[in-house]
């Protein structure tokens, strides 16, 4: 829970006007040690668990450094070990029956690396949590720097009940899913010659996108007088992407925590969202429950859990009062002055606009006519309503 | 010189001298006498004392054979031969070496002085215009003369205390220095004007200087133990004599030493951004000291945390001293009188905090007549008053200043802004009571900021304090001072940001002290200072509580907290010879955190956390809940090598009981205050320095070096990660480590003149380390990092032009390292999201500060009759618009990490000033 608000005292600042945010690159010197990173959540939804084992890499050059070859297993309290097998991608599987999971076991994973150092997380303890109270959203417009414009869209929150449940540490993770559409069918197109398509591809119109969404939700009720709490703001959906168009669907998991493992990303949270204003808190590297016991000076990052887990799935479809802006990224240009000559051969195939009658001298983009080309699968989700 | 004598005898006896007069023609035979017979005879006869070494007569034989002569002549006349003549001095004769005092006054009016100058103005002009006029004169040699004659020998020592006055207001003045040419010896007035000096009886030649006031060359004569006063004129023509003084200048000359010292009319003209003369902001362009950044209101004096600086405002203590978050200095700059900075050795009456003292004294008011000033700036308006309640006695002065900010808000764009408020106002009233020995001085300070963001956020908090003292002069050598001082810091806070969470609270902090402190000055080599003092704290953390219908915050109570300190303390300043002066002092100090409070034990071996918990002793009200005794000495010694060159070594030693608990990197408006307790024990620190200060009076220039290193214990730092608000349990998220600190810093000021300013550098490095036992007692793995507020260069130059009495142009240029700050070194991705690993604590740096800023002000007319003055000032800080990085922050968005600075001030920013005073220029 973020006690410290900055954006008040940069009223004064702003007051003013003379406050600034610039890009900045610090030099850095990343050094040629990566660290071992291991996460992973033993939940009590389906027996299915995954333990992930990365590197780190450079500051300046991110990329998912994914470890295999290492030997996991998982251990609970009560002496059961799980194996867990090496899918030769980072991840580790093995299946653990919901039926372990329960109030007062915990867990530990144990990592020999191919290296042969031994990695060791403290014993997780497994918390009870409830059902996903509600997940809902309202209207909402955020100001902008010209007071005659604001952004308007809708932004999502979470109840939570708990019940009797014990847990008083939470985290969410939310999953959107949103159906789009290719602003046109694909029925011209060229790739040295000319081909027409009759009647036009409709295959590629219709798309659906999932992504993570990309913030650390976790809360904490030990400051409450009650273990519930009422909207529990998760993410903002401006009005101007195709997100709300078509149909939008969000899925919320909610994992119990340990108070460790609140803490673990709650500080991750704090390092993400960090604003750089005029009484934040330093940042500062972020230990998790993990630790390398053949070499005790070197940090393993990440956490090792033991949760439950709950979802719930909503859908949201024409939002009241809601005016949409949305722009399609669908982008058109004319063809040059010696026709489908001009068109560099590295752009094949290139999509033209036109109808059953003929084609027209203007390239659209491959967004134009093949909703696959912006990510997202032309294959239904299951979970769809209509 | 007969005029001036009998006059100053007129005045200072009040008993006109109806017999004697040296003048008087006797009768006069002596054949083959010694010279002590015949003074002996002289004095039968006529009453006339004749003062002599015998040393020097004691070959004489005198022979003279007269009618009529006068007494002088006789006396001259037995002198012949000899290399000594006779002086009337008061009625009777004094010998001394020829030509050894100047005996023609200069051509021009011979002012009278003495206790009882103030009479002296003439009719139908105020005192401002009189001394508009005289201020164009040549300096007048004036005599004052102490005692009464012949009740002491020549050659025994006796104590004088001068009283030194501000000739317009009546005021005492602090921090003047008196310098005997003679003996090499000087001394300042202290806090109610007063200074004692030992001399041997005798006639000196002395100056009184002051920063803001005219020097004064005058005659000391001393006769036998006694007092003076003696009223110095404002500056008039020269604008600025002396900036800062303090540790340089007065080192040289005099042992009170080990200070800082700013003055308000030297910062007048120096550019500021609110357009208002803000003296912290002044102080920290001198070496040692460092702002934490702008929109902080904190100082780090020599690689201290900015807790660890006592602020006092006429001895109230001030826990927060700035407006609109570090912006605007909490108190009205225009009524201060002495604003002294101890950061090297600090005298053993203070104590609480380990870096420095930052003493301010207001002005006590006009005792002579009645005015008024002020001044306007876009944010903010302040206006003075003050005058005599009882002429030359009691006076009042009463400050106010408020903003009128929310005009600018309203012209914002951003909604939340529009909606907001940001205010704040302070008073300050005094009144003061002064009669020949003793003062009474009652104070009383309020101030208070408020803030609104929108619905968002309410904050406010108030300083309050009054203070009472009453001193008095039992002798020369003998000054007590007691005082009594009230004072409460409080803030409160509404956050309203998620409606499930939102909270508000409210802090209150007391603090209650009575001091006694006597000054006993034993000889001319022994100056003592002792006394004791007890303050009591009462801390009400207060209850962090729901706010709204439909918050489900838990009520925290984070509980009171109660504390006393009582400290004895001793010192003294011994004149070893004329080269070496020492000063020594011990202070103790017994502080007991009391009851009631619940004080929980942890299981030993394990972090202290709320699960580890094993015991909980119960104290009732009052009950102390631990003993920390503080055993303290401060020592320095002043070596003299040369009329213009000194050498200063100091070891200082200081506890603090009281701690600013604060989580973010600069001081917060909402950081909280708390005493040591059962688990978090006193910091205390020890520091050696060593100075060399140098003055070159031919080119104006005065410098020095100064060396320092200081060793801290028990600084308390907070755990990774750890938040103090919410937590009632303080030591579960703290840890003390060790702070050492060390640099060097240059010192070079150039005064007196039309261009002058000072230049200073500081090379100095702040380290702290945190590795307990434990794991969990480790910070950082245990290794040292740099404090928040390591800056190894500052670089601070301060220059003013006088075009000419109208026109000044003024400029502050500062260069600073940047400060340490943790960067991200290494990205791993969990589920598919990239998260950032740092380095070690503080290991790298944010870009390096540089900042210039310029003023021009224009003073009104110079005419002589007019009901108002006006000053402009036309100031433009950050002239070049440099965006200086506060902070460096690394987002992730939409998968890829950047790295922002985020920049307080990005412009240049321009202000206009106006401040007025009733009368003319010269008015005060």
């Amino acid at each position: 829970m973020q006690v410290n608000n900055i954006k008040p005292f940069l009223l004064f600042l702003a007051i003013l006007a003379t406050s600034c945010i610039k890009s900045y690159e610090p030099l850095i010197s990343s050094g040629d040690v990566f660290k071992v990173v291991v996460s992973g959540v033993v939940s009590d939804r389906d027996g299915n668990q995954t333990v992930s084992i990365s590197l780190t890499s450079r500051i300046n050059s991110p990329e998912p450094k994914p470890m295999p070859g290492c030997t996991v297993t998982i251990a609970d309290i009560q002496g059961h070990r799980f194996p867990m097998t090496d899918l030769n991608d980072g991840n580790y599987h093995g299946f653990i029956s919901p039926s372990y999971l329960v109030k007062g076991n915990a867990f530990l994973v144990e990592v020999t690396t191919p290296d042969g150092d031994e990695i060791i997380s403290d014993n997780d303890p497994y918390t009870t949590g409830p059902e996903v109270d509600s997940v809902f959203y309202t209207l909402k417009e955020i100001p902008t720097g010209n007071p005659n414009k604001s952004t308007k869209g809708i932004q999502f929150y979470v109840n939570l009940d708990a019940g009797a449940t014990d847990s008083r540490f939470y985290r969410w993770e939310a999953f959107e899913t949103f159906e789009y559409h290719s602003d046109y069918l694909r029925e011209w197109y060229y790739d040295g010659r000319l081909h027409h398509i009759s009647p036009p591809d409709s295959s590629l119109r219709v798309c659906w996108l999932t992504l993570m969404v990309r913030d650390v939700f976790a809360l904490s009720t030990q400051n409450l007088a009650e273990n519930k709490y009422t909207l529990f703001p998760l993410h903002f959906v401006n009005n101007k992407t195709a997100r709300l168009v078509y149909g939008y669907s969000l899925l919320v998991n909610q994992y119990s925590l340990s108070e460790q493992a609140y803490n673990y990303w709650d500080q991750l949270r704090t390092n993400s969202t960090n604003e750089g204003g005029l009484y934040e808190k330093q940042p500062l590297s972020t230990k998790g429950n993990l630790r390398n016991l053949t070499h005790p000076d070197q940090d393993v990052l990440g956490y090792f859990g033991v949760s439950s887990l709950h979802s719930k799935r909503i859908f949201v479809s024409n939002v009241e009062n809601l005016e949409l802006e949305y722009i399609s990224p669908c982008t058109m240009n004319p063809l040059g002055q010696w026709g489908l000559a001009d068109v560099n051969p590295k752009l094949f195939p290139i999509y033209l606009l036109g109808d059953f009658k003929g084609w027209q001298p203007i390239i659209m983009a491959k967004s134009c006519v093949d909703c696959t080309s912006l990510f997202g699968i032309n294959v239904k989700p299951e979970f769809w309503p209509y | 010189m007969n005029v001036g004598i009998i006059l100053l005898q007129l005045v200072l006896l009040g008993s006109p001298s109806a017999g004697n007069d040296p003048g008087q023609k006797i009768a006069c035979h002596f054949q083959g006498a010694t010279f002590t017979d015949f003074c002996e005879a002289i004095q039968k006869e006529t009453g006339i004392t004749v003062f002599y070494k015998a040393d020097w007569v004691k070959d004489l034989k005198v022979n003279i054979q007269s009618d009529s002569i006068s007494i002088l002549s006789a006396v001259n006349l037995a002198l012949s031969g000899s290399d000594f003549k006779a002086y009337i001095w008061h009625d009777n004769l004094v010998v001394m070496p020829r030509d050894a005092l100047i005996d023609k006054l200069p051509d021009f009016d011979t002012q009278t002085n003495g206790s009882a100058t103030s009479s002296q103005q003439s009719a139908g002009i105020s005192p401002s215009e009189e001394r508009y006029l005289t201020g164009r004169k040549q300096d007048e040699e004036e005599i004052i003369t102490v005692g009464k004659p012949g009740k002491i020998k020549s050659g025994s020592r006796v104590s004088v205390m001068g009283r030194i006055k501000d000739e317009d207001s009546g005021e005492p003045v602090v921090g003047a220095t008196l310098f005997i040419e003679e003996l090499k010896t000087g001394i300042a007035t202290d806090l109610s004007g007063f200074l004692t000096i030992v001399v041997p009886v005798g006639k000196y030649n002395v100056q009184f200087e002051h920063i803001g006031n005219k020097k004064k060359h005058c005659q000391l004569i001393v006769l036998s133990e006694g007092s003076f006063t003696i009223s110095l004129k404002k500056t008039v023509i020269e604008m600025q004599e002396v900036v800062i003084y303090g540790d340089k200048q007065m080192n040289m000359r005099l042992k009170d030493a080990g200070l800082e010292k700013i003055s308000m009319r030297a910062i007048k003209e120096l550019p500021m951004m609110m357009g208002e003369r803000d003296i912290l902001k002044v102080s920290v362009t001198l070496p040692g000291i460092v702002s934490e950044g702008e929109g902080a209101t904190g100082l780090n004096v020599r690689g201290g945390s900015s807790d660890q600086n006592a602020f006092y405002l006429n001895k109230i203590p001030i826990y927060n001293t700035a407006h609109l978050f570090g912006f605007l200095p909490a108190f009205n700059s225009d009524i201060i009188k002495d604003f002294s900075i101890y950061k090297g050795y600090i005298p053993a009456q203070y104590g609480g905090r380990l870096s420095s003292v930052f003493n301010i004294i207001t002005r006590q008011g006009n005792r002579k007549h009645f005015t008024a000033h002020g001044g306007i700036s876009p944010v903010s308006g302040n206006i003075v008053l003050e005058g005599p309640i009882k002429k030359d006695t009691c006076s009042f002065l009463i400050s106010a200043r408020s903003t009128y900010s929310d005009w600018i808000l309203a012209a914002i764009k951003d909604p939340d802004i529009r909606q907001s408020h940001a205010w704040f106002n302070d008073l300050s009233a005094s009144v003061n009571y002064d009669i020949q020995k003793t003062q009474i001085a009652l104070f009383a300070y309020h101030s208070k900021d408020q803030f609104k963001l929108s619905d968002i956020n309410r904050y406010q908090y108030a300083n309050n304090g009054v203070s009472l003292s009453f001193s008095h002069n039992y002798t020369n050598l003998f000054r007590s001072e007691f005082s009594l001082v009230g004072s409460q810091y409080s803030f409160s806070t509404v956050d309203n940001h998620e409606v499930s969470s939102a909270y508000k609270q409210g802090y209150k902090m007391g603090h209650y002290e009575a001091k006694l402190e006597f000054k006993h000055l034993l000889s001319d080599q022994h100056s003592l200072n002792y006394g004791a003092g007890m303050i009591f704290y009462k801390l009400n953390r207060g209850t962090v509580e729901p706010y709204g219908d439909s918050s489900f915050r838990k009520r925290t109570d984070l509980t009171d907290e109660q504390g006393l300190e009582s400290s004895l303390f001793i010192s003294d300043a011994y004149e070893i010879n004329r080269r070496f002066t020492a000063s020594l002092g011990l202070r103790y100090t017994l502080f007991t955190p009391l009851g009631p409070e619940s004080v929980y034990h942890y299981q030993p071996g394990m972090p202290m956390e709320i699960k580890t918990i094993s015991d909980t002793v119960l104290f009732t009200k009052n009950k102390p809940i631990k003993w920390y005794s503080e055993p303290e000495i401060r020592a320095s010694l002043n070596i003299k090598t040369d009329a213009e060159g000194s050498i200063k070594i100091a070891f200082n030693q200081m506890h603090q009981n009281l701690f600013m608990l604060n989580n973010s990197i600069v001081i917060a408006p909402n950081t909280q205050w708390k005493l040591a307790d059962y688990h978090l024990a006193p910091s205390m620190s020890n520091q050696v320095s060593l100075g060399v200060f140098r003055t070159m009076p031919k080119s104006y220039l005065e410098t020095s070096v100064e060396v320092f290193y200081k060793l801290t214990s028990g600084t308390p730092e907070f755990k990774d990660g750890a938040d103090f608000l919410d937590n009632p349990l303080p030591e579960t998220s703290i840890l003390q480590g060790s702070q050492k600190a060390w640099g060097v810093e240059f010192f070079l000021k150039r005064s007196s003149r039309k261009l002058e300013g000072w230049l200073s550098y500081t090379y100095s490095h702040s380290i702290i380390q945190v590795n307990g036992d434990k794991d969990w007692d480790k910070i950082n793995g245990g290794f040292a990092y740099p404090a928040n507020h390591d800056i190894p260069h500052s670089m601070n130059m301060v220059l003013t032009y006088h075009v000419n009495r109208r026109i000044t142009f003024s400029s502050i240029i500062t260069y600073q390292t940047g400060k340490p700050v943790t960067y991200p070194v290494a990205v791993y991705y969990v589920d598919g999201l990239p998260y950032l690993d740092f380095s070690k604590r503080n290991a790298y740096r944010i870009p390096d500060y540089f900042r210039a800023d310029g003023s021009i002000t224009l003073e009104g007319n110079l005419k002589m009759h007019k009901l108002i003055h006006s000053l402009f000032t036309f100031s433009v800080y950050n002239a070049t618009g440099r965006a200086n990085a506060y902070s460096v922050f690394f987002r992730t968005e939409n998968g890829n990490i950047r790295s922002y600075q985020y920049s307080v001030i990005g412009v240049p920013i321009f202000t206009i000033t106006w401040v007025f005073k009733l009368g003319n220029y010269a008015s005060e």
